[in-house]
């Protein structure tokens, strides 16, 4: 089903424009790029305050509260001209492995965020400046771990290794989606 | 010796040769070196905010303590990558408008950051002369950001 409407998308004018256009699509790329600063860049001080390693001047609530918009704001950024950049090449970017391994890396971050601010964050005020739980510590190492692997398995969507034309294994054809062909 | 011929004689060397034949280094500086960018964005975008009041309330030197940290390992790390990313493709980056920008961005972005931002926020400087220096530490980052990915599109 997947596939299907993946197909229909790499049809659409948008789809095209983008993919043919000589500034869009670089335009596009640049700003997911700078996005990553604001996003991953605010995101990882956060986590290096829930870490309890630095900013310990400041109290959590605080942090949460002034810096996390920003981190929004970023994600937003991300999320628009990553759909834009999906857009262009819809079905290459489908198959990918590092796409896949991408999203459940967003996947696996975004339940730790939902852990984080469900449940691990409730009792803030007893930790706003004094030392963190280990609770808070375990999130934001997660954190880390995740949003580092997304920028690296991001980067690595431009590299060909594992293209459809490319993939000799039944185990590669699976996770991939593509069909195998040896030849 | 001319620029272009010292760039030939690098692309020639055997580091440059290395990181060019081999299939999984250049990607993997090159993830280095984005890692290292969204830390630098952090350090510098955690002090900026706060001084143009849109962040911490903390004073910012408070934050200077940390944030210098990454800002410092970030840069490190971001020149060694880079540099090991130019040796790799030193004739097509001398060709390239995007490249210069870039060196020229980073040029600025280093002077800005170690020679004016980081001292008056260092010893707690406020007023218009602090904020219209964040905002051109920003800016120049942005640009050297944005002209780095466009090098591998002109």
């Amino acid at each position: 089903m997947l596939e299907g409407l993946v197909t229909k998308l790499a049809d659409t004018p948008w789809s095209i424009a983008l993919h043919e256009s000589l500034y869009m699509y670089a335009i596009t790329e640049s700003t997911h790029v700078m996005s990553i600063m604001l996003f991953v860049g605010t995101i990882a001080m956060v986590d290096l305050r829930l870490l309890g390693v630095s900013y310990t001047k400041v109290p959590v609530s605080q942090m949460l509260s002034k810096i996390l918009p920003w981190t929004i704001a970023g994600f937003a950024l991300l999320v628009i001209t990553g759909s834009m950049l999906f857009l262009a090449i819809p079905i290459r970017t489908y198959h990918s492995i590092w796409f896949r391994l991408k999203c459940l890396m967003i996947v696996i971050a975004a339940i730790n965020i939902a852990v984080f601010t469900f449940r691990v964050e409730r009792d803030k005020a007893a930790w706003d400046l004094g030392p963190v739980p280990r609770k808070s510590k375990i999130c934001a190492v997660i954190s880390l771990s995740a949003w580092a692997c997304v920028i690296v398995f991001g980067r690595l969507i431009a590299y060909n290794w594992f293209d459809c034309d490319s993939i000799t294994s039944p185990t590669m054809a699976e996770l991939t989606g593509c069909p195998l062909d040896p030849g | 010796m001319s620029l272009y011929h010292t760039a030939q004689n690098i692309e020639a060397s055997a580091l440059g040769q290395t990181i060019r034949e081999s299939t999984w280094l250049f990607p993997a500086i090159e993830s280095t070196h984005l890692l290292a960018l969204a830390m630098l964005g952090g350090s510098i975008l955690i002090m900026s905010f706060s001084i143009l009041g849109w962040g911490l309330k903390t004073p910012v030197a408070d934050l200077y303590k940390s944030a210098h940290r990454y800002l410092n390992a970030a840069v490190i790390v971001l020149l060694i990558t880079g540099v090991l990313l130019g040796i790799s493709e030193p004739v097509k980056l001398y060709g390239r408008q995007a490249f210069w920008v870039k060196m020229i961005s980073l040029a600025i972005a280093l002077l800005v950051t170690y020679f004016v931002f980081n001292p008056l926020v260092r010893r707690g400087a406020s007023g218009p002369g602090l904020r219209s220096v964040t905002v051109l530490t920003m800016a120049a980052w942005l640009l050297v950001a944005m002209a780095g990915r466009w090098i591998g599109f002109s």
